[in-house]
């Protein structure tokens, strides 16, 4: 029952690759403490057969869900921060410019877990616009019931708020519930959550004018990867910004883009005519 | 790169001294704030300071004071690493020249966050 | 005569539970990843040692960390990171576990009402408690070894006035 040594191997392969953490030897335990539950859920005796089954059939959504019980705690707000400089820096700007007053700015975090990326969006926002609370409207959507409730909540442990959270913004923003910090009502108000899995026709949404979609195609095929790229396009305007992870790019995946050098990183457009 | 880490409890030097070391800090250590007032006037300048708040002789408060009252250490980034945490102590230690808070406990991915905030993981500085 | 006297007692102000949900934080982050405080009781060694912080505040106590010499010793070993043949001494017992109950202690002062202080760590033979409603005690263990995490209010002195901190 307990964990093999191929199973934790290839865990540890798995995990490297798709967060670039390092599972030193020896945290067989942690493997097995983490994934148990989810082995159980499915009716599995232990966690080297939920390995067993991923790798006989594989699952993005599960092979996902292993990955972020793994990495737990490890959600940093201003993950790497170029997407969120460049969005105050560059994108709001032209946005603001382009944009009616009445006009919504409506951003998607479109694979949000707990929340962090959302309410960092929301954060920048709120410094950067007097109206941000009219005036942008924040989607937050994920694969799982419990990370959209858990990003409806805005609550956050001390460990997560630990996690590159300027203590400026952090005093600003959140107040204190018990050992937790929940984030002010006025921010929660400009996020919406629901589930929606990208892997399936998307639901009415947007149009939005700039999309998070970070760390979400590494778990996909090519051909998937082309699908969401091409649905979430679909749901973006004309001049929208797309922003992915670090590892992630449209090249050679799905020509319909254009890429923005912004900063250290880069951004992509819908290309015209597309 | 140099950081000074200035705590009462051995253990906790330890730690963070070994967590910026790996990130190829220079580290020296400091049992209270007057130990550490001590090293600063030896000349030896750090970029980063971690400091504890609750020490023995001099706290963590007090040294933010006396270190942002001389011009001539105006470079010195000083990060509160304590594990005084309500919303009030945060801001008293910002309003008195810290520049970042991490809260005890915190893992060395935390603490490699803060430096990624305040530009001071060495990578960052030398791209 | 009623200095001692608390306006209101820790168990109106805490639940074993927050203290459970610190203990969570503080031991994969000092102890170890994958550590736990587990709250299900073992019995107790015979001779124990106990580190705590005071907090002084509206409320006024102690949060106090007991567990046997040679966990506290294991303990040490964890939060320094010490492999064979490296070996701690008392300094170091008494510094990392002083340590342990300084993050627990300075976590539970932040859920208090109002504003306190908190104190240095020390170590030996834990303060008496106070009233007996004053307690807020978890009993469990980590990795199969007797340890309670215990914040009690401030016995009163026998003069009838506070015991100096």
């Amino acid at each position: 029952m307990s964990l093999t040594a191929t199973s934790f191997d290839w865990v540890r392969q798995l995990v490297h690759r798709e967060s670039a953490i390092v599972l030193q030897p020896g945290k067989e335990y942690l493997v097995e403490a983490r994934l148990l539950p989810m082995a159980q859920q499915r009716g599995l005796s232990g966690v080297s057969e939920l390995v067993e089954a991923v790798r006989n059939r594989p699952d993005p959504a599960t092979t996902r869900r292993i990955v972020e019980a793994l990495t737990t705690n490890e959600t940093s707000w201003f993950r790497d921060g170029d997407p969120f400089t460049s969005l105050t820096g560059t994108v709001l700007p032209q946005l603001v410019a382009a944009r009616r007053p009445d006009e919504r700015l409506q951003i998607w975090s479109a694979a949000c877990s707990s929340g962090q990326e959302a309410y960092t969006i929301a954060m920048l926002l709120s410094d950067a616009l007097p109206n941000a609370a009219t005036r942008v409207s924040i989607t937050a959507t994920d694969l799982s019931r419990a990370m959209v409730e858990r990003t409806r909540a805005g609550r956050f442990s001390q460990l997560e708020v630990n996690r590159g959270l300027p203590a400026s913004m952090l005093v600003r923003h959140f107040t204190r519930a018990g050992n937790e910090w929940e984030i002010s009502p006025t921010l929660r108000r400009m996020i919406t959550a629901s589930e929606c899995n990208l892997a399936a026709p998307l639901p009415r949404l947007g149009p939005f004018d700039v999309v998070y979609l970070r760390n979400v195609l590494i778990y996909f095929d090519l051909p998937t990867k082309q699908a969401i790229l091409g649905r979430v396009r679909q749901l973006m305007r004309p001049d929208g910004w797309l922003f992915l992870g670090a590892a992630e790019t449209t090249l050679g995946v799905d020509e319909n883009w254009e890429r923005v050098v912004l900063g250290r990183g880069s951004a992509y457009r819908p290309r015209k005519g597309a | 790169m140099r950081a000074l880490v200035i705590d009462d409890s051995r253990a906790m030097r330890r730690i963070v001294g070994t967590i910026l070391k790996d990130f190829g800090y220079e580290v020296r250590e400091a049992g209270d704030g007057r130990q550490a007032l001590d090293v600063l006037e030896e000349g030896w300048t750090p970029d980063l300071c971690c400091i504890d708040w609750n020490m023995p002789v001099m706290d963590g408060l007090q040294f933010v004071f006396a270190v942002r009252a001389n011009p001539a250490l105006r470079q010195v980034t000083l990060m509160m690493v304590t594990t005084e945490s309500e919303t009030g102590q945060i801001v008293k230690a910002l309003a008195a020249g810290a520049h970042e808070y991490l809260i005890k406990p915190f893992t060395a991915d935390a603490l490699r966050d803060k430096l990624a905030l305040l530009g001071l993981l060495p990578e960052q500085v030398t791209a | 005569m009623t200095t001692s006297q608390q306006a209101q007692p820790i168990s109106t102000l805490l639940d074993p539970a927050t203290v459970q949900a610190i203990a969570d934080e503080v031991w994969p982050s000092l102890v170890g990843d994958g550590e736990a405080f587990v709250p299900v009781p073992v019995a107790p060694p015979a001779a124990v040692v106990s580190a705590w912080v005071d907090i002084v505040g509206p409320w006024t106590g102690s949060v106090v960390l007991t567990c046997s010499p040679a966990t506290a010793q294991a303990l040490t070993e964890n939060v320094l990171m010490t492999r064979p043949p490296t070996v701690v001494d008392d300094e170091d017992v008494a510094d990392a576990l002083g340590e342990l109950a300084n993050v627990l202690g300075g976590n539970i002062k932040s859920v208090l009402p109002g504003e306190s202080r908190l104190g240095l760590p020390r170590i030996g033979t834990a303060p008496p408690r106070g009233r007996l409603d004053d307690v807020c005690a978890l009993v469990g263990q980590w990795r199969g070894n007797f340890l309670t995490i215990t914040v009690q209010g401030t016995a009163p002195h026998p003069s009838g006035t506070e015991v100096p901190q």
